[in-house]
C-alpha cells in the first residue's frame, strides 16, 4: 500500500499544507479532512507544497477543485510549490496552470499572498 | 437371543403358547390319572409355554417403550393381586383337608384357570424385571441374564424329578441357591434409576419399598402350605418354583432399586439440571445451524438461561454503533432492563460497594438492596465475546440474595458463547448481503459501460481502426467512440471521466449523449468541447471532471482536425518517430469562468501514409509494476515503433502483451482504452 502524509505549517497569515507519498482515492479523504479544518478555522491563504508527493491521481485534483471556490470567496487562494516534474504534468495537461498558480519555490508562494494584501 | 434362533415371530409366539396350553388342559382334564409320562409331557409342555409366553410379553414391552415407572407400577397391581389371592385362600379356604384337582371335573378346570392365570401374572412380572434389566445398558449383559434363567428353568425341572425321587432333593437345592446368586448379580443392574428426575426418584423409593415387601411376602404365604399352593405344587412343581424364584427375584430386585434410588437422591438435583442443560445446549445448536435471525435465538437464550439457572428474569445486549442495545428480554420491563443495563456496560456498578465477586472474567454481583433501583439483587452478566472484542452481554439475574454459584456461572457463560457464535452469524450474513448487492451494482456499471461504448469500428476504405477496451476491477469512466459525420468525414472522440464506480458510469452515459448530440450540430472540435464544457460543468460535482480528445478526420484527404480537453497527449507515429500532440485545453468541467473556451486551440495535421494516430487513457502509461513504477511513455512509444509496421489491431494486441508484463505482478487499478487509426492511403503517389 502506498503512504501519503498531509502535514500543516504556517508562515504568518499563510497556512503550508506538505504533501507526501501517493495521494490518490484512497488518501484523498486525509487531505479533504485537512482542508476542512482549515475552513473551519477560517483560514482561507493556502499554499501546498508538492515537493514530497511522488503521484497524484484524479481523485486527487479533485480534492483541489472541491475547496478552491471556497477559497477565493473568501479572498483566499490555493497555491502550488515545489512539484516534481511527473506531477506538475499531470497537472499541465489538464490546464491547472490556466486556474491556479504555480511556483517552483514554497516563499514566492508566500510572498504572492503577501502582495495580494 | 435363543428364541432369535428359533426365528419365531410375535404372534406365532402367541398362538404356540396358546396351543401349548390347550393342549396341556386337555391332558390335565383327560388324563387325570398321574403317572410318571403325563407328568413328564405336562411339565415339558408347561415349561414350554412358560418361555414362550414370557418372550412374548418381554417383546411386547420392548416395542412399546414404555415409562419406567408406569411399568413398575403394574408390576406392583399384578403383586399385590397375587398377594390378594394368596392371603384370601390362606384364610377364607381351609387349608386342613388336603385339596386335589383330580376330585371332580369342575374343580380340575377352575384349579386349571387360577394356574394359567397365575402364570400369565408372575410371568409379566418377571418380563418387566427383564426389561427393566436391559434398559440403558451400553454393554451385552445378556448372557448372565440368560444363564440365570437356564438356571431358573434347572431349578424348576429338578423339583420335578423330586417328586419322583426324593433323594435328589440336594440337586433342587443347588440349582436353586445358583439361581438365588445369579438373580443378586442381575439385580444390580439398575442404572436407569439414575436417568429418572428427583420427582420420579421419590416415587420411586415408595413403590420399590412396598414392592420389595410384598413380593418376600408372597414368597413366605406360598411356602406355606395354602390353597393355591395345593393347587400349583401338585399340578406343576416346576411351574411352583418358578414362582418362589421370581417372588425372590422381586424381592431382591426392588430392595436394591430401593437402596440405589435412596443414594441417588442427594444428586438428583443436580443431574436434573445437567440433563436441562444438556438437552438445551442441544436444542440450541440446532436452531444455531437454522436461525438467520439474532432475535428469535435471542428469545431462546434469555428462556433457556431463566430455567436453567433458576433466575427471575433475563436479557441481551448486543451493541450496535458504541452502544448496548436491549435485544431480546423475559420477564422484565424494557427500561428496567435498560437501567441496570447502563451500569453495567458503563462501569458505573463498579464504583458500588456491593460487588460481591468476579468469577471466570463473567460479571457477578450481589446487592444491598436499592443499589440497582429495582428488585433484583443478584446478577450475572456474562460477555459475548467475538473475535476478542466485548459485542454484548447476557444478563441474568434473581429477586432473592442467593449468590449464584460456579455452575450456575458456567451454564450462563456457555450460553453466552452460543449467543456470541449466533451474533456473528447474523453479522456476516449481513455483510454477505451488503457485499453482494455492491458487486450487483458493479455489474450493473459494466453493462453501462459495455453499452455505451461502440459494438464494433467503423469501415473506412483509406484507414484501418482498431479500439479496446479493458475494464478495470473496479468500474472507472473511460470512453471512446466514433461518428459517421458525413461520406468522408469521421469524428470520434476519447473521454476519461474522473472517479470510479456507478457515478462515473452514468457521467459516461452523460458525456456519450452530448458528444453524440454535439456532433452532428457543429464542425469544430474546439466549440464542440466548450459546449461539452458549458452542459457538463452543471451536471458535475465540483471535485468532478472529464478529459477527452475530439477529432474529425476528412478520409479522402487524411486532414485531422482536433482539440484536447486536459486529456492525455495525441500520439502521431510518423516517419519512424512518436510525437505527443498536446494542443491547450483545459478538462471538462474544471472552470465556469470563461477560461475553458479561452484557453482551448483546434490542431489540424495532415495524415501520411502508413501514419499512426494513437488515443489512449491514462490506464496504460500509468499502469504499475510491483514497485509502483509507471509504465511510462517510453516504453509506450517504443513499442509502438517496433510493431508500426503491422496492422493497427496487431499493433494493439503488442501494446497490451508490453503493458500486462510489466504490471503481471500488480492489479490493474483503472480501465485501459486504446484506439489506433492508421492511414492507409498514399496522398503523394495521388498528387504526381
Amino acid at each position: 500500500m502506498a503512504e501519503f502524509n498531509v502535514s500543516t505549517r504556517n508562515i504568518g497569515s499563510v497556512d503550508i499544507i506538505e504533501l507526501k507519498g501517493y495521494l490518490d482515492a484512497h488518501t484523498a479523504p486525509q487531505l479533504e479532512k485537512t482542508f476542512n479544518e482549515l475552513i473551519n478555522s477560517k483560514k482561507f491563504k493556502v499554499v501546498v507544497n508538492f515537493d514530497k508527493l511522488s503521484y497524484i491521481s484524479s481523485a486527487g485534483l479533485g480534492v483541489f477543485m472541491a475547496y478552491v471556490e471556497t477559497m477565493r470567496e473568501n479572498n483566499g487562494d490555493i497555491k502550488f510549490t515545489n512539484l516534481q516534474d511527473k506531477v506538475y504534468n499531470i497537472f499541465d495537461l489538464l490546464g491547472f496552470p490556466m486556474l491556479y498558480e504555480f511556483f517552483t519555490q514554497e516563499n514566492e508562494a508566500v510572498k504572492k499572498f503577501g502582495e495580494a494584501e | 437371543m435363543i428364541l432369535n434362533k428359533l426365528n419365531l415371530s410375535q404372534s406365532s409366539k402367541l398362538e404356540n403358547a396358546i396351543i401349548l396350553s390347550v393342549i396341556l388342559f386337555i391332558i390335565k382334564i383327560l388324563l387325570p390319572v398321574y403317572s410318571v409320562f403325563t407328568l413328564i409331557i405336562s411339565e415339558v409342555l408347561m415349561l414350554s409355554a412358560i418361555f414362550l409366553w414370557s418372550e412374548y410379553l418381554f417383546n411386547l414391552l420392548k416395542k412399546n417403550k414404555n415409562q419406567e415407572i408406569s411399568l413398575i407400577l403394574n408390576s406392583g397391581i399384578t403383586c399385590a393381586l397375587i398377594f390378594f389371592v394368596l392371603s384370601v385362600s390362606g384364610t377364607v379356604i381351609d387349608t386342613e383337608e388336603k385339596f386335589s384337582f383330580q376330585d371332580n371335573i369342575v374343580s380340575s378346570i377352575f384349579s386349571l384357570l387360577v394356574i394359567f392365570i397365575f402364570i400369565y401374572l408372575v410371568m409379566y412380572i418377571f418380563s418387566v424385571i427383564r426389561y427393566l434389566f436391559f434398559l440403558r445398558q451400553k454393554k451385552e449383559p445378556g448372557k448372565y441374564f440368560v444363564t440365570m434363567m437356564i438356571f431358573m428353568l434347572l431349578a424348576a425341572l429338578s423339583n420335578t424329578l423330586l417328586t419322583l425321587d426324593y433323594s435328589l432333593d440336594y440337586i433342587k437345592k443347588t440349582f436353586f441357591f445358583v439361581s438365588i446368586i445369579l438373580i443378586v448379580i442381575n439385580s444390580i443392574r439398575v442404572s436407569w434409576i439414575a436417568f429418572l428426575t428427583k420427582k420420579q426418584k421419590l416415587y420411586l423409593l415408595l413403590i420399590s419399598i412396598i414392592l420389595s415387601v410384598l413380593f418376600i411376602t408372597n414368597y413366605g404365604i406360598s411356602s406355606d402350605n395354602v390353597f393355591i399352593t395345593q393347587i400349583i405344587s401338585p399340578f406343576s412343581p416346576s411351574f411352583y418354583t418358578i414362582f418362589n424364584l421370581i417372588m425372590i427375584y422381586g424381592g431382591i430386585y426392588f430392595g436394591i432399586v430401593f437402596f440405589t434410588a435412596l443414594f441417588h437422591l442427594p444428586t438428583a438435583e443436580a443431574f436434573d439440571r445437567k440433563a436441562v442443560e444438556v438437552s438445551s445446549l442441544m436444542d440450541l445448536s440446532k436452531i444455531l445451524t437454522k436461525v438467520l435471525d439474532i432475535k428469535e435465538l435471542a428469545e431462546t437464550i434469555t428462556e433457556l438461561t431463566i430455567n436453567v439457572c433458576n433466575t427471575d428474569c433475563s436479557w441481551l445486549l448486543v451493541k450496535r454503533d458504541d452502544k448496548f442495545d436491549v435485544a431480546a428480554l423475559k420477564n422484565i420491563g424494557f427500561i428496567e432492563a435498560n437501567n441496570i443495563s447502563e451500569k453495567i456496560t458503563q462501569n458505573k456498578i463498579f464504583k458500588t460497594e456491593n460487588i460481591l465477586t468476579l468469577k471466570n472474567d463473567e460479571l457477578v454481583f450481589n446487592f444491598k438492596e436499592q443499589t440497582l433501583q429495582s428488585q433484583f439483587r443478584s446478577l450475572v452478566a456474562a460477555k459475548l465475546i467475538i473475535h476478542n472484542q466485548i459485542k454484548g452481554y447476557l444478563v441474568t439475574a434473581r429477586k432473592s440474595q442467593i449468590p449464584f454459584d460456579d455452575e450456575d456461572i458456567k451454564s450462563i457463560s456457555s450460553f453466552a458463547d452460543y449467543a456470541a457464535v449466533a451474533l456473528d452469524n447474523a453479522n456476516l450474513i449481513k455483510e454477505s448481503i451488503i457485499k453482494e448487492r455492491l458487486e450487483k451494482e458493479l455489474d450493473v456499471a459494466r453493462e453501462i459501460q459495455y453499452k455505451i461504448l461502440p459494438a464494433k469500428t467503423p469501415d473506412f476504405k483509406n484507414i484501418q481502426i482498431s479500439a479496446l477496451f479493458i475494464p478495470a476491477f473496479e468500474v472507472g469512466g473511460d470512453y471512446y467512440d466514433f461518428f459517421l459525420l458525413s461520406e468522408n468525414k469521421l469524428g470520434f472522440v476519447i473521454a476519461d471521466v474522473a472517479g470510479k464506480g456507478i457515478s462515473a458510469a452514468f457521467i459516461m452515459a452523460e458525456v456519450k449523449g452530448i458528444f453524440e448530440t454535439l456532433s452532428k450540430l457543429i464542425e469544430s472540435p474546439s466549440v464542440i468541447l466548450s459546449k461539452a464544457n458549458e452542459i457538463l460543468i452543471n451536471s458535475l460535482e465540483r471535485k468532478s471532471f472529464v478529459t477527452a480528445i475530439y477529432g474529425i478526420l476528412d478520409t479522402n484527404t487524411g486532414k485531422l482536425k482536433f482539440s484536447r480537453a486536459g486529456h492525455m497527449p495525441l500520439l502521431l507515429i510518423s516517419d519512424g518517430e512518436a510525437n505527443k500532440l498536446t494542443p491547450p485545453g483545459l478538462g471538462l468541467g474544471l472552470d465556469n469562468s470563461g477560461s475553458f473556451e479561452n484557453s482551448i486551440k483546434d490542431m489540424e495535421i495532415q495524415l501520411k501514409y502508413n501514419d499512426i494516430v494513437v488515443l489512449f487513457t491514462d490506464g496504460i502509461t500509468e499502469s504499475k509494476n510491483s514497485d509502483l513504477e509507471d509504465y511510462g511513455y517510453n516504453k509506450f512509444e517504443n513499442v509502438i515503433l517496433e510493431n508500426k509496421a503491422e496492422d493497427p489491431d496487431r499493433i494493439a494486441n503488442e501494446i497490451i502483451k508490453d503493458v500486462s508484463t510489466f504490471s503481471v505482478s500488480s492489479e490493474q487499478h483503472d480501465d485501459i482504452t486504446l484506439v489506433l487509426i492508421k492511414w492507409k492511403f498514399n496522398n503523394f503517389s495521388l498528387e504526381k
